[in-house]
């Protein structure tokens, strides 16, 4: 059994067909993105190898656990300390300040006001956006928001970050700083990355690529990154 | 153009236009027929004015009218309130047909008026149906009983001016209030965009408050005053007063209820340990306002409740001072004593207490679509949070926080501030005087001395009011707790 992955998981909405038996594995430090066209159940994947969403056959299993069988409280806990999400956009809490919503997962997990508020502001610094840790994310552009939110997901050093088309909103410029950021970050923390995206060139940085097509991993392993190469 | 695009619509926008209308037919048949109680003319019948006409007291006697207009008037202001409130009726989904004009090139300002040209439209519709139901009524019920006495002031009709006030003024009003309440909401081509506040909201607030207390304060010593020398304050003044005061302190307490939610955010943001706190306590400083907005028309209806008990507790003290009085004045002739019978005015107030509290259910309509509108506006932000991890009881506390802070600082005022202001209008002490009073025979005329009485503050009843209030706020926050769980499902996630 590997660090992270599934067997056989299926999973569908009411009668639509999301995931209809997929195997991964995911290495512990790697960087995996998964690819495949609109539909295919990427996100899908993602919410279940992350726990938000349960399978509703097979098993997902992280660190020799299943973790498709435990409680929400136990898995909302799990995606609280060990796992790091980054969405496409609009994650934010509006009325906090972007050193708050850093401060947010920490203080969930019990620290002080003030170290939290050390911490993120040490976080939103290492991303480039300290001078923006008192402002409110309806003031910042897109790439500004996601930089904070890449923050907040990292600030608790999870061992999995589930990063669902991150730089989906953002223009290529933007994407690419951002993702450059996620990359480092994840290198420097040995952090494992599970990346979904349709995009070539954001699948182009991970270490390994797995395709989907219509809820299943297509057999060919030959994913537009592995094309590109 | 304008007309076509605000009457298109989906059901919930019929449901807001439906209530609109309603509620400005409400408030009509209200100022309607207070102006006709004051157009009642009256005679003058040996030092009394009175009506004879009418079998009522409470319209045969004109000291009593003022009191009935009075009345008729500040219970339009709950109705205002509601008519305004169901401005946000639905608004998700006429804010998403706003955001679809402005994509489709109409300017910020434009989509703000179709909204408000929808309220006055509505209830435009709505005061003439009131002016029909007021104008049918007056027939159908015109007919005097078989003591020869009306029921009702049927027989007289208040100027056609103030008729056509009344009509054209109701919608222009409507219209000014939804435009008010979507100041804050500002409509990209992308959908709608919560303002978020940075400025703390000044305390005007308590300067109107103030100012309506102030006034109605003044009126007792200035009637006291003219009676003196012998003049009297004409009805339509002091009613105008009453209602000026009444409407200042109403308006009043409800931005005071946002003041109050700012600076218990600002608090609760210094000392909050936990997130819950945190979170509840930006989204006070935020946008304190939707708090206080959506228990507009409740805290309308507390306020109103305070003044009624307040009144009612003053009325029973002087009934008991009064029959004290006549039980001495019994005792001195040696006649019986006889009760005075007081079950109507008891029976009046029965009245107004039950549409005090369907006033306090109505208003609980537009608090819960108020709530479950905050809600369902951040879903995606919910959910969000939900899946990186946050328990869903922190975001249940952080809504019940944001709440009930609001809730109950604005209870607690309105029902302070209404008792306040019906003491200073009619003072607490209450006594009984009749003067000159004859046995059977006019030889033993004597003047007994007065009863004097203190009214007790109507704490029973207020902490009813109070209480029911209360009730409301929690059973809604109880539904729109459970609707929390729904919205922080993961396919919300996909809702752009
Ligand atoms: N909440 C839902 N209700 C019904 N069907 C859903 C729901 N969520 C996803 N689906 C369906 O499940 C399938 C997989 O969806 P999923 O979101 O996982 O695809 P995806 O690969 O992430 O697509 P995209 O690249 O467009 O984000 C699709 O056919 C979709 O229509
Ligand atoms: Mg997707």
């Amino acid at each position: 059994m590997s660090f992270l992955g599934t067997r056989a998981a299926v999973k569908s909405y009411g009668p639509t067909p999301a995931l209809r038996g997929v195997t991964v594995d995911v290495a512990e430090g790697e960087i995996l993105a998964v690819t495949g066209p609109s539909g295919c159940g990427k996100s899908t994947l993602l919410h279940c190898l992350a726990g938000i969403m349960p399978v509703d056959a097979g098993e997902v299993f992280y660190r020799g656990r299943r973790i498709d069988t435990t409680s929400e409280e136990e898995r909302a806990r799990l995606r609280r300390t060990e796992f790091g999400v980054l969405f496409q956009f609009g994650q934010l809490v509006a009325e906090l300040t972007a050193a708050e919503n850093v401060a947010l997962p920490l203080l969930l997990a019990g620290a002080r006001r003030r170290d939290a508020r050390t911490a993120a502001l040490a976080w939103l610094d290492r991303l480039g956006v300290a001078d923006l840790a008192d402002q409110r994310p309806g003031t910042m552009s897109g790439g500004q928001q996601q930089r904070c939110a890449l923050a907040r997901a990292l600030v608790t050093e999870p061992r999995v970050l589930f990063a669902d088309e991150p730089t989906g909103a953002l223009d290529t410029l933007a994407g690419e700083q951002v993702l450059g950021q996620l990359v480092r970050l994840a290198r420097e923390q040995r952090t494992t990355v599970v990346l979904v995206t349709h995009d070539a060139r954001v699948a182009g940085y991970a270490d390994r690529e797995v395709t989907l097509r219509d809820g299943v991993v297509d057999p060919t392993g030959l994913g537009i990154a592995a094309v590109r190469r | 153009m304008l007309l076509r695009f605000a009457l298109a619509g989906s059901r919930t926008d019929t449901i807001r236009v439906v209530l609109t209308g309603l509620s400005a037919a409400l408030a009509t048949l209200a100022v309607l027929a207070a102006l006709t109680v004051l157009a009642i003319p009256t005679v003058l019948d040996g030092g009394r004015n009175v009506s004879p006409q009418y079998r009522n007291p409470l319209i045969a006697e004109a000291g009593l009218r003022v009191g009935v207009a009075a009345t008729l008037v500040l219970l339009t202001i709950p109705v205002l309130v509601l008519a305004g409130q169901c401005a946000r009726f639905g608004a998700p989904a006429r804010d998403r047909r706003l955001a679809a004009f402005r994509m489709a090139g109409a300017g910020p300002r434009q989509a703000v008026v179709i909204a408000a040209t929808e309220a006055a439209l509505a209830s435009g519709l709505g005061a003439l149906a009131g002016l029909g139901i007021y104008l049918v009524g007056r027939q159908v019920l015109g007919s005097p009983g078989p003591d020869g006495k009306l029921a009702l002031p049927t027989d007289v009709l208040p100027p056609v001016w103030q008729l056509a006030v009344v009509v054209a003024g109701i919608p222009v009003l409507a219209g000014l209030i939804a435009m008010l309440l979507l100041r804050r909401v500002v409509l990209t081509p992308y959908g709608v965009v919560r303002r978020v506040r940075t400025r703390p909201p000044r305390p005007w607030a308590g300067l109107l408050i103030l100012g309506g207390l102030g006034t109605a304060a003044l009126l007792a010593p200035l009637t006291r005053y003219l009676l003196r020398s012998g003049r009297s304050l004409p009805y339509d003044l002091f009613g105008l007063a009453v209602l000026v005061a009444a409407l200042a302190v109403t308006v009043g307490t409800i931005t005071g209820t946002g003041w109050i939610a700012h600076v218990t955010g600002r608090l609760l943001h210094r000392f909050a340990r936990r997130p819950a706190g945190l979170l509840a306590a930006r989204r006070l400083m935020a946008d304190p306002w939707t708090g206080s907005r959506t228990l507009a028309a409740l805290l309308a209806a507390v306020l109103f409740a305070a003044i009624a008990s307040g009144v009612r507790i003053r009325m029973s003290t002087e009934f008991a001072a009064d029959a004290e009085y006549w039980r001495r004045d019994a005792e001195r002739t040696g006649e019986p004593y006889i009760p005075q019978d007081t079950t109507f005015y008891e029976g009046a107030h029965d009245l107004v207490y039950l549409a005090l509290t369907v006033a306090l259910v109505i208003a609980a309509g537009g608090l819960l679509v108020a709530l479950a509108e905050s809600i369902v506006s951040r879903r995606r932000e919910l959910a969000a949070l939900v899946a990186t991890g946050v328990p869903r009881a922190v975001l249940g506390r952080a809504l019940a926080w944001q709440t009930l802070t609001p809730a109950v600082a604005g209870i607690v005022l309105a029902a302070v501030t209404g008792i306040t202001l019906q003491r200073s209008l009619y003072g607490g002490e209450v006594r009984s005087n009749w003067g000159t009073v004859c046995g059977a025979s006019t030889t033993d005329c004597v003047v007994l001395p007065p009863i004097v009485r203190t009214a007790p503050l109507p704490l029973g009843d207020l902490a009813g009011f109070v209480g029911v209030a209360l009730a409301v706020v929690l059973t809604l926050l109880l539904v729109s707790l459970l609707l929390l769980r729904t919205s922080t499902a993961v396919e919300e996630l996909r809702t752009a």
